[in-house]
């Protein structure tokens, strides 16, 4: 066994004389001075200068020769590279374990994504490619990407200008990016890191969490599952809803009474009560029965009075049932069994007053059939008074309330799938 | 174990398969070549440039039987260089382990040479092979991903056969959907392809590894 190795090898730049490190000897091919900005070529034993610096120094935001963990494999820092496509710009920076080869850190200023060079084919099916089953949709078309500033190691023959041909294929959380130049094709599997976790391992300020802006073409939205989580939560809550209030929904009896209505025009009265509403506000339903008539119909004031206030809500209704024949065709109309409603009566105990007047109708005149023979037709009418009710107005608010959530996550989820398509939605349009 | 003494310093040279005719001595870098009895000096061959390959001579392996490796070439093109590990197995049988730019090839000599695939005839013929292209070898499909050309630098250990320096070399990769990887070499006129797949570390449980100040042994080698 052999005394261990530094795998940092201290060299002096033959431009400027300035001592740069050589961290992965054997695969570095070339060394950008990250004083002078002078490619070397390191697979020359003098370190021949390649090409003089054509863009200003500057430090990358995490320092060359940084090491951190990243998904457990310890990294170092060993080359930074800034590239653009003329529409965004970005960074790359390239890692290096000795026993694990190499890695790629993209930031794209809002988030970090891990790269590995693939060493398979990825196989293609229909419109779509998959690499070890997992399929992944292409995103938008083959486009140029130059590389602007560069400095640090890298086992290729990097040059600012270098130019490539990226097609990508996404899927939420990971990225395929397909680089071709003359020479070779090449694979990278790009997966998105959570946030902070990048700036964590490399000791750099946290980024700010943020949805806005344009999103990495592989960031999954951010809103899907919370969206699928409250549409279904919204769907089941408000069927729950419709099915208790069309099922009674907690109806009560309160009180219930019959009284007989002469259809002469004769006015009975009846009061029903007490009735006690305990709840700050209770919604009450009066429900009428008058099966007993036929082509007459029944007037039905309810007034509702606060024995200690005598405060008074009152509703009308009316039961009626006709039939008859005309041009032949018999008919028949009318509701016998009319029910209204009280919504937010305050607590108390109340009295309900009833005074119902009934009528015959004939086909040409009203008549008041007690004015010839003495004997007066009475209708026996039957009034519960139940609490509760449906309210279409507050289900319908109810039913808002409820989807309102819903409905906002659909909205950010369509926004920031639209913001993430954005680059590429005009080229499907062409 | 065949043991000799070097014709040139004469230093111990020990031969750990009779399999293979060419060990460089270890003392004076000379290419020793074996023929029955007799060892004759070819030549000198420069050493491997320092490099932070995990890899060594003596570092093992398995794959379906255990290997060590014993011999290694350096090669150079115009975009950078890599390695070739010769494993010997077990059974006494050879295999490549190709180390570039931190990925690793186990590659195996293909018996009748695939000469019946387009790629493998291009290369014999001197013809340009086109990145991309398909290539059936031993009966997988596979896509040339890059094609170079290359000399040797430097070697060591024991090897099949000798690597003057400045020896013209084309290599041409091939990759497949399924990990399968593949070389066709052309040395000296002699076509060779060599089919196997890509492997890490980890996969084939690689012990005696080179330790490197501050970075910790991966577990499996440890």
């Amino acid at each position: 066994m052999t005394v261990p190795l530094n795998t940092v090898r201290a060299l002096t730049c033959p431009n400027c004389g300035g001592t740069i490190a050589l961290r992965a000897a054997g695969n570095t091919v070339s060394i950008i001075c990250e004083h002078c900005g002078t490619t070397l070529d390191a697979t020359s034993p003098d370190l021949a200068p390649i090409a003089q610096a054509t863009t200003a120094m500057q430090r990358p935001e995490i320092a060359l020769g940084t090491r951190g963990t990243l998904r457990g494999v310890q990294w170092e820092v060993v080359g930074y590279l800034e590239r653009t496509d003329h529409y965004v710009n970005w960074s790359e920076y390239l890692l290096f374990n000795p026993y694990q080869g190499y890695a790629f850190l993209v930031d794209d200023e809002r988030r970090f994504s891990l790269g590995v060079l693939l060493t398979q084919l990825p196989g293609y099916t229909g419109g779509s490619i998959t690499v070890d089953d997992v399929g992944y949709t292409r995103f938008g078309s083959r486009y140029d990407a130059w590389v602007t500033f560069v400095v640090g190691e890298f086992y290729w023959r990097v040059a600012v200008q270098e130019q490539v041909q990226i097609t990508d294929f996404v899927r939420p959380g990971t990225m395929l990016s397909c680089e071709e130049n003359a020479e070779e094709r090449t694979w990278t599997q790009l997966t998105l890191l959570d946030f902070g976790e990048a700036e964590a391992a490399l000791s750099i300020p946290k980024r700010r969490k943020s949805y806005g802006g344009t999103p990495a073409p592989h960031e999954p939205s951010p809103y899907g599952n919370l969206m699928k989580e409250a549409l279904i939560i919204g769907v089941v809550a408000a069927f729950t809803l419709i099915v208790i209030m069309f099922m009674g929904g907690g109806r009560t009896e309160l009180a219930s009474a019959t009284l007989d209505v002469a259809l002469n025009g004769t006015q009975a009265t009846r009061v029903i009560g007490p009735i006690d509403l305990p709840g700050r506000t209770t919604a009450i339903r009066i429900a009428a029965r008058a099966d007993g008539i036929d082509n007459s119909w029944i007037e039905l004031d309810y007034s509702l009075v606060n024995r200690a206030t005598q405060e008074s809500f009152d509703a009308y209704a009316t039961a009626e049932r006709y039939h008859g024949v005309t041009d032949g065709e018999s008919w028949r109309e009318g509701d016998a069994t009319p029910g209204v409603q009280l919504s937010s009566i305050p607590a108390g105990q109340y009295d309900l007053v009833v005074e119902a007047t009934g009528h015959v109708w004939s086909s040409t005149t009203v008549t008041t059939p007690d004015s010839g023979w003495g004997e007066t037709p009475a209708v026996p009418v039957t009034i519960d008074v139940a609490r509760g009710g449906i309210f279409i107005g507050n289900l319908l608010l109810t039913l808002f309330a409820l989807l309102c959530w819903p409905v906002i996550l659909v909205l950010r989820h369509i926004g920031f799938e639209t913001r993430r398509l954005a680059p590429v939605a005009e080229e499907d349009d062409e | 174990m065949i043991d000799a003494t070097c014709p040139n310093c004469g230093a111990a040279v020990h031969f750990r398969t009779p399999a293979l005719p060419v060990k460089i001595c270890d003392y004076c870098r000379t290419t020793l070549v074996r023929s029955g009895e007799v060892l004759q000096a070819m030549g000198k061959v420069a050493e491997v440039p320092e490099d932070v390959s995990p890899l060594q001579i003596g570092t093992r392996g398995r794959d379906g039987m255990g290997f060590e490796l014993i011999g290694r070439i350096r090669m150079r093109w115009s975009g950078g260089g890599w390695n070739e590990w010769l494993a010997l197995f077990d059974d006494g049988s050879t295999g490549w382990l190709s180390e570039s730019m931190g990925h690793f090839m186990l590659l195996r000599a293909v018996a009748d040479g695939g000469m019946r695939t387009g790629a493998v005839r291009s290369v014999r013929d001197d013809q340009p092979v086109v990145i991309g292209a398909e290539a059936t070898i031993a009966s997988v499909k596979y896509r040339v991903n890059d094609v170079k050309d290359a000399t040797f630098v430097g070697s060591e250990g024991e090897l099949p056969f000798s690597t003057p320096a400045d020896t013209p070399i084309r290599s041409v990769d091939l990759m497949a959907p399924g990990g399968e990887c593949a070389s066709i070499q052309k040395d000296r006129g002699e076509v060779s392809v060599y089919a196997g797949r890509y492997v890490t570390l980890a996969e084939i449980s690689a012990t005696n590894l080179r330790a490197f100040d501050g970075w910790p042994l991966p577990s499996f080698a440890a």
